[in-house]
């Protein structure tokens, strides 16, 4: 599906709201959206709402052989998805540019700047390691898809547990969450993109585009970088440039919000994990916002089952009970068998239409006519030498029929039917036959 | 045991059909049943004793009825295929014995064309004579260069891809493309044709537009008192609004974007707040 | 046209019984109940996504499930259908890339709703419904029907009747257990997923995993038949508190 395409006059008048220092929504310049963080019942599961935009994060695990050289380190793998539901013009399974780079980006984020401790991945150096996956779903796409991932990806890596493992000489062992609690990946430092769109070849910036926002900027920096404000990655695409003391204020203007963005990460892992320790109700079905009129949820609810046995035993009693099958196989000649009645043949009475097409399949196709014949060969002669006739014309599947008739002359039969077909379409297809068989000779 | 027995009320009436007249305003649901009045006549015991009267008491259960959105005929009732608020309306000047018009009114966000219905569109293509306009809908509507006011094979309007559009749809079915002009039947604009450059356009509920096109409607006349704006709404879920500047124009388009979810209460409490500042 | 009044005759035939069994179903005694005859809690929230056309978010109990629906939209030539909508249905799985199982789901639920969809209402557009998995915690067939149930209502897709999926389990010994838990599911000898529709709760879908006879079957279905007057209930009160301020 396309996209709703801008028109010029939401250019102007973003671009005129730009220059005013006004957005669409009501923020400030520098304002972020409002950041939402709810946690699944599974570990590692967690939902990032940035405005509108809304990512779903999710990290599992599995042992695997490592790296060949790198023997002692465990893999993170990241895989960020845009899903249709997030916008129309997301086609599934489609690398697109903007995926790639995204991915690319969150990887250079995340993996290499090394805030997962991977060498406590390994369990047996050069044998097996932990591989780390990280699956990212844009649900709604309403801009900022990095940031929002990245939170995303931070915040499902420090929720994660993986199960525990014990190493015994050669043997080792995993055990399931009843027996060892899972255990966190250890974490060193939490990275966070910023982005920033510049507008007018740079002359005004403004912090979280929106969607729209996006569609008419010219260039955008992103800035990834941790409470201690060192930067773990920075880009900039759109073709802008920018002088260094841009990119230095913007790098300022990251320090301050990936501390408040650090901070409310950290509240709320620190609140989820009070909700599980005290034994209270977590998941995303508390985080459903119950004063929306959108929303709405119903308690366990009993359901009266006490008659289903009686309702069932009424509705087999109704049933009719099912046909006899004669189960003892018939063996009319070797390598052929049959089992059970089977239904009439309904080949012979085809509609007109249907049985022209029928026949110049069966006339056209010869292998298929020699196949069967070669199954009888008391078929054989009279069906080769009257070819050119217009007997040949039942088709394939007919003689297959003659064949397993027991106890009847296989010949007489066929020529009755043919017969038989041939009456209510006479001498217009004996002409057919020929002109399409010339060409072939 | 109570409750169980209320479920079971409840259940009864949900499969049973209702009668239509019964469920005005209510809440319906794809699947439900809704007998007419006539019908309702005719089943009940009452008038029983009148039917053998009347000779052409076939014709006259016969009720012309006009199936709005939402609403379909199955057999002599009518079938609910979306879930909103039913809606009647008498029929104008109560002639022909007519039913009148039953819909309803549902949050629907997407757009599908309707002949009759004025849209706010975006050129997305000029080919040959026409313009391809983006309307939301399914495909683009056609719009041809000649269906403005005053337009002549010499004198072309000037629209440039990218541009807004307020027209009318004039052939909008599901088996064709649909079409649009800027002219009503007498060749004059009557308000239709290009949007200026400036303003802004958003996109709100199908719902919440006819709201504010309805007659008397309270939040435009309050928006009115607010500052002075120009403001064209199209039925297809587009509102385009200009105010003398961006501030006052981005307030505008947020409280009708907020319209959509608050009581009559909670917006005067908002207008008068944004008037007082 | 006489098919269509054959058909329409025989479905009042229907009503009347559906109502005879509910006043039995509710007279009886409820001491009975068995332990895993309960549906687990419910909650919906509709609309609760800006792109799409119409989005719901179900659970049931911890499985959770995410749908968003675009339509009637414009439809790629190549999967053009000139006298109906081409539905699709996309389900995405929350850990790796969808495979067979995710493609035989989707199959499942395409066919469930092509049902019920008045799809000849809107020829040659596509309606799209992608389901993201959120959370597995059992009976995820039938969190899925009922995700793309509401989403499809909250699009205003033209529909001739609602439905709904249910889960039901069979242990070892018997026992019939509805709207299944993980656990549930894997220690059950059979697992059925039943797609209802709303206005006779005749069944639109059905599939089955492991050994049953036939009367379990049938009491299967007719379990589900009273579990989804509740979720049918569930639909109306959510979405009457949905058009409330309306």
């Amino acid at each position: 599906m396309k996209e709703t395409p801008l028109s010029n006059c939401e250019r102007r008048f973003l671009l005129r709201a730009i220059e005013e220092k006004k957005r669409l929504d009501g923020r400030q310049t520098y304002d972020y959206r409002s950041i939402k963080i709810s946690f699944g019942t599974d570990y590692g599961c967690c939902m990032v709402e940035l405005g509108k935009t809304r990512v779903l994060g999710q990290v599992s695990c599995e042992l695997v052989s490592p790296k060949l050289n790198r023997a002692t380190e465990g893999i993170l793998f990241f895989n960020l998805e845009l899903s249709q539901m997030a916008a129309p013009a997301f086609e599934p399974g489609r690398q697109s540019d903007l995926l790639v780079k995204l991915n690319r980006l969150l990887e250079r984020c995340l993996r290499n700047s090394k805030c997962i401790d991977t060498e406590s991945l390994c369990v047996v150096a050069g044998e097996k390691v932990w591989q780390i996956r990280v699956d990212l779903h844009l649900l709604n796409h309403d801009g900022n898809i990095i940031d929002a991932a990245s939170i995303a990806a931070i915040v499902a890596l420090c929720h994660f547990r993986r199960p525990d493992v014990s190493v015994q000489g050669d043997e080792v062992t995993l055990y399931t969450p009843e027996e060892r609690d899972p255990v966190p990946l250890s974490v060193h430092h939490l990275p966070i993109c910023v982005s920033f769109a510049f507008f007018r070849q740079g002359t005004f910036l403004l912090v979280d585009p929106s969607e729209r926002e996006e569609r008419v900027m010219d260039g955008l920096l992103v800035i990834a970088m941790n409470k201690h404000r060192e930067i773990c990655t920075l880009q900039s695409s759109g073709g802008i440039m920018l002088l260094a003391e841009q990119v230095l204020r913007c790098s300022k203007i990251a320090g301050v919000k990936v501390a408040e963005i650090t901070e409310l990460i950290q509240k709320a892992l620190e609140n989820d994990q009070k909700v599980r320790k005290e034994g209270g109700k977590f998941g995303f079905a508390e985080s459903i916002a119950n004063q929306r009129i959108t929303a709405f949820r119903m308690e366990k609810a009993p359901v009266d089952t006490s008659d289903v046995e009686e309702r069932a035993e009424e509705i087999i009693a109704e049933a009719e009970p099912p046909p006899e099958v004669v189960s003892d196989p018939v063996l009319w000649t070797p390598g052929t068998a049959q089992i059970g009645e089977g239904v009439e043949n309904s080949w012979g009475d085809l509609e007109d239409s249907e049985k022209e097409e029928e026949e110049e399949e069966g006339g056209s196709d010869e292998a298929i006519v020699l196949d069967s014949v070669t199954v009888d060969p008391g078929v054989d002669g009279p069906s080769a030498g009257s070819r050119d006739a217009p007997i040949v014309l039942s088709d394939s599947e007919e003689e297959d029929m003659v064949i397993l008739e027991p106890g009847k002359d296989p010949q007489t039969i066929r020529t009755q039917t043919v017969r038989a077909k041939q009456e209510p379409v006479p001498s217009r297809k004996p002409a057919r036959r020929r002109r399409k068989k010339r060409p072939a000779q | 045991m109570t409750e169980a027995a209320a479920v079971a009320a409840e259940s009864l009436a949900g499969s049973k059909a209702r009668a239509a007249r019964t469920v005005l305003g209510q809440v319906v649901l794809p699947g439900e049943e809704l007998l007419l009045p006539e019908q309702e006549d005719v089943e009940g015991p009452g008038n029983a004793g009148e039917r053998p009267l009347r000779l052409n008491a076939g014709v006259r259960s016969r009720v012309r009825v006009v199936c709005g959105p939402g609403l379909r005929r199955c057999g002599d009732r009518l079938l609910v295929t979306k879930c909103g608020r039913l809606r009647h309306k008498e029929p104008s000047g109560g002639s022909s014995g007519g039913g009148g018009v039953y819909w309803v009114d549902s949050q629907q966000k997407r757009y599908v064309p309707v002949k009759g219905d004025h849209v706010i569109g975006i050129v997305t293509a000029k080919s040959g004579d026409i313009f391809k306009v983006d309307v939301g809908g399914s495909e683009p509507a056609s719009l041809s260069y000649l269906a403005f006011e005053g337009a002549t094979k010499r004198n072309r309007p000037n629209v440039q891809v990218g541009d807004l559009i307020y027209g009318q749809f004039v052939v909008a079915n599901k088996d064709m493309e649909p079409e649009m002009v800027c002219i009503d039947s007498c060749g004059r604009a009557n308000g239709m044709g290009v949007i200026g450059q400036d303003g802004l356009l958003f996109k709100v509920t199908l719902g919440l537009i006819r709201k504010l096109l309805a007659p008397n409607c309270e939040i435009l006349q309050e928006l009115g008192k607010l500052y002075p704006l120009e403001i064209v709404f199209g039925m297809n879920g587009r509102i385009w609004v200009k105010a003398k500047t961006i501030q006052q124009t981005l307030i505008l388009a947020n409280v009708l974007e907020a319209c959509e979810h608050m009581t009559a209460d909670q917006r005067k409490q908002i207008f008068s707040r944004l008037a007082e500042s | 046209m006489r098919k269509r009044l054959n058909s329409w005759s025989w479905r009042m035939e229907g009503t009347t019984q559906t109502d005879a069994k509910i006043r039995t179903e509710y007279g009886t005694d409820s001491s009975s109940r068995g332990p895993g005859c309960s549906l687990r809690h419910f909650a919906c929230e509709q609309n609760l996504l800006s792109r799409p056309d119409g989005s719901a978010s179900f659970l049931q109990g911890d499985t959770s499930v995410l749908a968003g629906v675009y339509g009637p939209a414009e439809v790629k030539v190549s999967k053009e259908i000139f006298n109906k909508a081409t539905l699709e249905v996309i389900l995405r799985p929350k850990i790796g890339l969808p495979g067979v199982a995710e493609k035989s789901r989707e199959r499942l639920i395409r066919n469930t709703c092509e049902a019920v969809v008045l799809g000849a209402l809107h020829p040659r557009t596509s309606i799209t419904i992608v389901l993201q998995v959120i959370s597995d915690a059992g009976s995820l067939l039938a969190c899925c029907l009922n995700a793309a149930c509401m989403a499809l209502v909250d699009a205003g897709v033209p529909m001739q009747a609602l439905f709904c999926g249910v889960t039901c389990a069979l242990d070892t010994d018997g026992t019939l257990m509805l709207d299944p838990t993980a656990k549930q599911e894997k220690e059950a000898r059979a697992v059925l997923t039943f797609a209802l529709d709303s206005v006779e709760q005749k069944l639109l879908m059905s599939t089955t995993k492991g050994l049953f006879s036939d009367a379990e079957l049938q009491q299967c279905l007719a379990a589900a038949q009273a579990a989804s007057q509740h979720v049918f209930r569930f639909y109306r009160e959510s979405l009457q508190r949905r058009y409330s301020k309306s």
